[in-house]
C-alpha cells in the first residue's frame, strides 16, 4: 500500500501488526503483539518474567522467526511471514542497535575492535576512519582510558557501556536494551543507566526491557506492562507505574517497588 | 627383595632409546600436523546442516571412539596394504594410523567448541549486522579457537602416548626401542622405569600449559 493513503500521519518508526511467536516447544511466547511507536519514544516494557517482554525485544531486533504478523520499520517493511516462513530483511534491521543482559563483547577483541568490527566488515569504513569516530564516542561516555582493553580487563559495568558504545558506532535510528543491568553488581549499575540517559537526552528512541522501575520511572515516555505474550497496559509512566487499571499490572508494580525500594 | 638396581647399564646403552624417542617425537607431531586439519575439516562435516553430511561424518568418528586403538592400528597396518595395495614403510603407516585416530578426536574437540560459543555472542554479531559468513569468520571461529587449543593440546600429548602402541606392530619408536634394550640388558625395571620418565618428561609440561591456559580463560570470561 502506498504511503499517499495514510497521509493524515506521518509513518510510525516501528509498526508491530499482530505478532505472534512460539518456541518449538511449549505455549506461545507472544499472542497478538500491537504496538506503534513514534520516533521520539522512550518505550519501557516491564513485566513478569517469562511475559515475553524479551521474546518481544528479539523479534524486533530480527532474532527471531515469528509465527505470524508483520513489522515495518520508518515504513519499511522489516519482518513478514509467509507460509511457514520469517523473511526479515537485513538492510532494514541494520537500522536498529542491541544491548543484551550477559556481556557480549568478542573476547578475542580488545575496546576499539569490538566497536570497528562491524562498521569495518559491514559498511566497508576504513579501520583509520572507524578507530577515529571509536575514540571520540569512548571519550563522549568516559571511556577513553579503555580504548585498547580487552573485555577480561573490565568491570561488568564498562563491558555493557562499551556495548552500549559498539552499538551506537553503526548509528541505530532505534535502541533496544534488554535488561542491560540485571547481571550487574548492584554499585555498578548506575553508570550504565547514566549512560542511557545520556542517549535519552539527545532524543534517540529506545526500547528497554528493566526490572529497575526507578529508572523506569525517570527515562520512559510511554511504559508498557507485558504479561502471558500480550500487551496489557500502555501508557505514560506515571499512568503504568502510578495507577495501572488492571488487577495483573497493580499487583505486580506494588511487588516490585516493594522489593526494589 | 635383595635386588640390585642398575640404571646405569640403560644409560650406557641411551642412544637406543633416544632414537626411539625421536622416532615417537616425529610421529607425534606428524600426526598432530595433520590432524588439527584434518579435524577441522571432519567438524566443518559434523556440523553441516544437511543429514547426507553429517552422517558419514558421524560414523567416521564413532568408529573411530568405540573401538580400541590397538585395534585399529592392527587392521590398519595388516589391512590397508592389502586393501589398497599399497606398500607403506611402519613409519609412514603409523603416522597415518595415528593421524586418523587423533582427527576424529580433534573432529570431537573443534564441534563442541564451536557448538560452545554463547548464543548471545551470536546475536550480537546478527545485531550488528554481520552476515552469517562474517560471524563464522569473526565471532564463531576466534572464540572457538580459544576453548578448543588447550582440547587439541590434551589430544596431542594423548597421541604421542598412543604411539607407543605402535611398537607392536613392529614400529621402532620409544616403547619398542625400550623393549629392544630390556631384551638386551635384561634390565625391565630400569628400562620401563626410564621409558615411563620420558614419556612424563615430554608431556607434564604440556599438561601444565594446558592447565595454565584453562585457568587464564575461565578468568578472562568472568
Amino acid at each position: 500500500m502506498s504511503n499517499s493513503f495514510k497521509s493524515a500521519r506521518p509513518d510510525p518508526l516501528l509498526r508491530i501488526d499482530a505478532v505472534y511467536k512460539s518456541y518449538a516447544k511449549g505455549a506461545p511466547v507472544l499472542r497478538g503483539i500491537d504496538l506503534e511507536m513514534a520516533a521520539g519514544e522512550r518505550v519501557v516494557v516491564i513485566g513478569p518474567s517469562g511475559g515475553g517482554k524479551s521474546t518481544l525485544l528479539r523479534v524486533v531486533m530480527g532474532l527471531e522467526q515469528i509465527d505470524d504478523g508483520a513489522i515495518t520499520f520508518a515504513g519499511a517493511s522489516y519482518v513478514t511471514v509467509t507460509g511457514r516462513r520469517t523473511r526479515i530483511d537485513a538492510r532494514v534491521r541494520r537500522s536498529i542497535g542491541m544491548v543484551f543482559q550477559n556481556y557480549t563483547l568478542f573476547l578475542h577483541l580488545n575496546v576499539v575492535g569490538n566497536l570497528i568490527l562491524a562498521p569495518c566488515k559491514v559498511n566497508g569504513e576504513s579501520r583509520k576512519t572507524a578507530t577515529a569516530r571509536a575514540l571520540t564516542l569512548l571519550d563522549r561516555f568516559g571511556l577513553a582510558e579503555k580504548a585498547d582493553a580487552y573485555p577480561s580487563q573490565l568491570s561488568g559495568g564498562q563491558k555493557q557501556r562499551v556495548a552500549i558504545v559498539r552499538a551506537l558506532m553503526l548509528d541505530p535510528a532505534l535502541m533496544l536494551f534488554d535488561e542491560v543491568t540485571s547481571a550487574l553488581d548492584p554499585e555498578l549499575v548506575a553508570e550504565v543507566e547514566q549512560v542511557i540517559l545520556q542517549l535519552a537526552g539527545q532524543n534517540l528512541p529506545m526500547i528497554i526491557v528493566t526490572h529497575d522501575m526507578w529508572f523506569a520511572r525517570r527515562i520512559a515516555s510511554r511504559v508498557l506492562f507485558c504479561a502471558e505474550g500480550r500487551i496489557i497496559e500502555d501508557g505514560p509512566p506515571e499512568q503504568v507505574l502510578g495507577s495501572p487499571r488492571t488487577e495483573r499490572a497493580r499487583d505486580f508494580v506494588h511487588r516490585v517497588f516493594h522489593i526494589g525500594g | 627383595m635383595n635386588y640390585v638396581y642398575d640404571f646405569a647399564s640403560v644409560f650406557r646403552n641411551a642412544d637406543t632409546l633416544i632414537d626411539g624417542l625421536s622416532l615417537s617425537l616425529e610421529i607425534a607431531a606428524a600426526a598432530n600436523l595433520i590432524a588439527v586439519f584434518g579435524g577441522f575439516v571432519i567438524a566443518l562435516l559434523l556440523l553441516s546442516p544437511s543429514r547426507l553430511i553429517r552422517l558419514p561424518a558421524t560414523l567416521f568418528v564413532e568408529f573411530f571412539r568405540c573401538t580400541p586403538f590397538l585395534v585399529q592400528i592392527f587392521w590398519f597396518f595388516y589391512c590397508v596394504p592389502m586393501l589398497l595395495d599399497v606398500y607403506l614403510s611402519s613409519r609412514a603407516l603409523g603416522i597415518l594410523a595415528l593421524s586418523l585416530i587423533l582427527s576424529t578426536f580433534n573432529a570431537e574437540a573443534f564441534r563442541g567448541a564451536v557448538q560452545a560459543v554463547p548464543r548471545d555472542q551470536i546475536d550480537a554479531g546478527i545485531a550488528l549486522g554481520l552476515s552469517p559468513f562474517q560471524r563464522v569468520a569473526h565471532i564463531i571461529f576466534p572464540t572457538a579457537l580459544r576453548l578448543v587449543i588447550p582440547v587439541l593440546l590434551t589430544n596431542g600429548i594423548l597421541a604421542f602416548q598412543t604411539s607407543s602402541l605402535l611398537s607392536l606392530v613392529a614400529v621402532e619408536e620409544l616403547m619398542f626401542s625400550g623393549k629392544m634394550l630390556s631384551a638386551k640388558i635384561y634390565r625391565p625395571i630400569e628400562t620401563f622405569t626410564v621409558v615411563a620418565l620420558i614419556y612424563l618428561v615430554v608431556s607434564l609440561p604440556v599438561s601444565q600449559w594446558v592447565g595454565w591456559l584453562e585457568r587464564r580463560r575461565v578468568r578472562a570470561e568472568r
